[in-house]
């Protein structure tokens, strides 16, 4: 109940944040601009690149939601001292946190759905208009998928949460918003180049090396598992046991980060 | 009568991060403060009144010692049930409307469905809210926010009331306010522990009274027992003609005693402030 209450207030609290409002025009504005965007050679290539460009502006725009928002509302909290209000309630520590976590995981789904929605609006679009133009055989060769694209925004939801816990750690023993934010893009820029460490630790014949790549490739999540983009705007069917695979991954990550942060944020003074 | 709370000898050390060297905020401080009684804690700035709140409230660890709250430690989230607490200069979600923020700590308390209504409505009426109730909060003066902060502190109907200067940057007019909602605690059998640098309002309100000096416990006891001294007695006289003063002077002499001082006397501000501001509302002179 309490974490409910608390998850609903921060919902509440981000959707009048200036940056979401920003962040989710501003996504959505580059999506519907990928329509004038386009190649002029009209055929299936102009409707890979709407995937294409539609897919990167939802995963770099949700990764910068997703720890700008954290850090922001998980400051306010402090900075504004409304958490000593809050915590001199019977509210546990670990409340708060996973409240705050459920709350922003609310946010970037409504991101996600807003995003999914325009991507989906602007390929049917073109697709319609360039079906018109060409012939059945042409087409009948595979276009998008867009069940496919519903699971590719899901699966970048779940990559956005594990961001958003992360962040949610760093500003559980943070001081500031600032270094909360700094810290956590070169995270998700870490664990975007994760995939270097296990193909190091594959090929060292050094031991210890070998032992500490192992280590920091179970330590850092690695965000290329959740890389689907290409397969949705190649137009092959999406393999369900790669999305299974990377959804048990994310919520993994979920826990056991959400876990670490709940254990920092418990032995800090407030 | 059961023992509300209970410091025994708290000590707690901040680390400077500089060369392994700590602040010491509170020195082996121990108190009791038995149920029912209004209890001011005061002390110069940084004398570790907060940093005490603190660590009464579980927001912060104390280095030594324990803190009882009615026989359960203060370290255990349910012992803060029985607590409501009022923030220095408190800062609540500007989003809500005074009415939404009481309801939200309803919940957040614990309060069942059903009773989270008619309780919100009584404890924003108890603090004479009720007309800026559906307002948002971003929109309350200085006085507001501390009724509003009282309401939460208050909803779920604590046993122990902490009130971190409640009467900070409110006007005569606004600390009235607070000290008649104090007052009414008392006489509804609740425990009372606030910090404050305004000594009139503790003089007013308050039965004990404990001060703190760079965090060691410097004097404690009853407001009469400390500010009472009995071996003088203060006249307030009326009408006295300078002959009657002189011959009143001889009497005095004559009996063995003798007059201390003689000055002509003196209206509180305070309270001139509050008969003019408070007539020239019930004249309706402001709109």
């Amino acid at each position: 109940m309490r974490l409910f209450l608390i998850a609903q207030n921060t919902l509440k609290e981000a959707v009048r944040q200036k940056i979401f409002h920003f962040v989710v025009l501003l996504s959505i504005g580059l999506i519907v601009g990928s329509l004038f965007f386009r190649e002029f050679n009209f055929g299936i290539s102009e409707i890979k690149f709407i995937v294409d460009f539609g897919s990167g502006a939802i995963t770099f725009f949700g990764s910068m939601l997703a720890v700008v928002v954290t850090a922001q509302l998980f400051f306010a909290e402090i900075e504004n001292r409304t958490v000593q209000t809050l915590l001199s309630k019977p509210v546990y520590r670990a409340e708060f946190i996973l409240g705050k976590f459920c709350g922003i995981l609310f946010v970037l789904f409504i991101f996600m759905v807003l995003m999914t929605i325009s991507l989906i609006l602007v390929i049917g679009i073109r697709e319609a208009a360039i079906y018109s133009q060409i012939s059945e055989e042409i087409y009948s060769k595979g276009w998008i998928r867009y069940g496919d694209v519903v699971l590719f925004s899901v699966v970048q939801w779940v990559k956005f949460g594990i961001i958003s816990a992360l962040t949610l750690l760093i500003g559980s023993f943070s001081r500031s918003s600032l270094y909360t934010i700094t810290m956590s893009f070169f995270l998700v820029i870490i664990c975007h180049l994760q995939y270097l460490a296990q193909e190091g630790w594959s090929v060292t014949s050094i031991w210890l090396l070998q032992g500490m790549l192992q280590f920091f490739s179970y330590l850092i999540p690695n965000f290329q598992i959740f890389n689907l983009g290409d397969w949705v705007a190649s137009g092959e069917a999406l393999p369900y046991s790669m999305v299974w695979q990377a959804g048990a991954y994310g919520i993994v990550y979920w826990i056991s980060v959400s876990c670490l942060a709940i254990y920092s944020f418990s032995k800090r003074e407030i | 009568m059961e023992i509300a709370v209970s410091i025994e000898n708290i000590t707690k050390d901040f680390s400077l991060k500089f060369r392994g060297l700590k602040l010491r905020a509170v020195d082996g401080l121990s108190l009791e403060i038995p149920e029912g009684e209004i209890f001011g804690l005061l002390g110069p700035n940084g004398s570790g009144k907060s940093t005490t709140l603190k660590m009464l409230l579980g927001l912060i660890k104390p280095t030594l010692g324990e803190i009882m709250i009615f026989g359960s430690s203060s370290a255990k989230v349910e012992s803060r049930s029985r607590i409501g607490y009022l923030p220095e200069a408190p800062y609540f979600y500007t989003y809500l409307t005074g009415r939404e923020l009481v309801t939200f700590y309803a919940g957040i308390c614990g309060i069942p469905k059903l009773r989270i209504e008619e309780r919100v409505s009584e404890v924003i009426s108890l603090v004479d809210l009720e007309e800026a109730s559906d307002r948002r909060v971003g929109t309350y003066s200085k006085g507001m926010l501390q009724r509003i902060g009282l309401a939460q502190a208050l909803v779920h109907d604590p046993d122990l009331i902490v009130l971190d200067e409640p009467m900070a940057g409110v006007d005569p007019l606004g600390a009235t306010e607070i000290t008649k909602v104090v007052l009414e605690l008392k006489k509804r059998g609740k425990t009372v522990l606030l910090s404050t640098h305004l000594l009139t309002q503790v003089e007013e309100v308050c039965d004990r009274i404990a001060i703190l000096d760079k965090g060691k416990l410097i004097l404690e006891g009853t407001v009469k027992s400390l500010l009472n001294d009995e071996q003088s007695k203060s006249f307030l006289v009326k009408g006295l003609s300078l002959e009657t003063e002189k011959d009143f002077e001889l009497w005095l002499e004559a009996r063995g005693a003798s007059l201390l001082a003689k000055e002509p006397a003196k209206r509180n501000l305070d309270k001139l402030f509050l008969e003019r501001v408070t007539a020239r509302k019930e004249r309706k002179d402001i709109k």
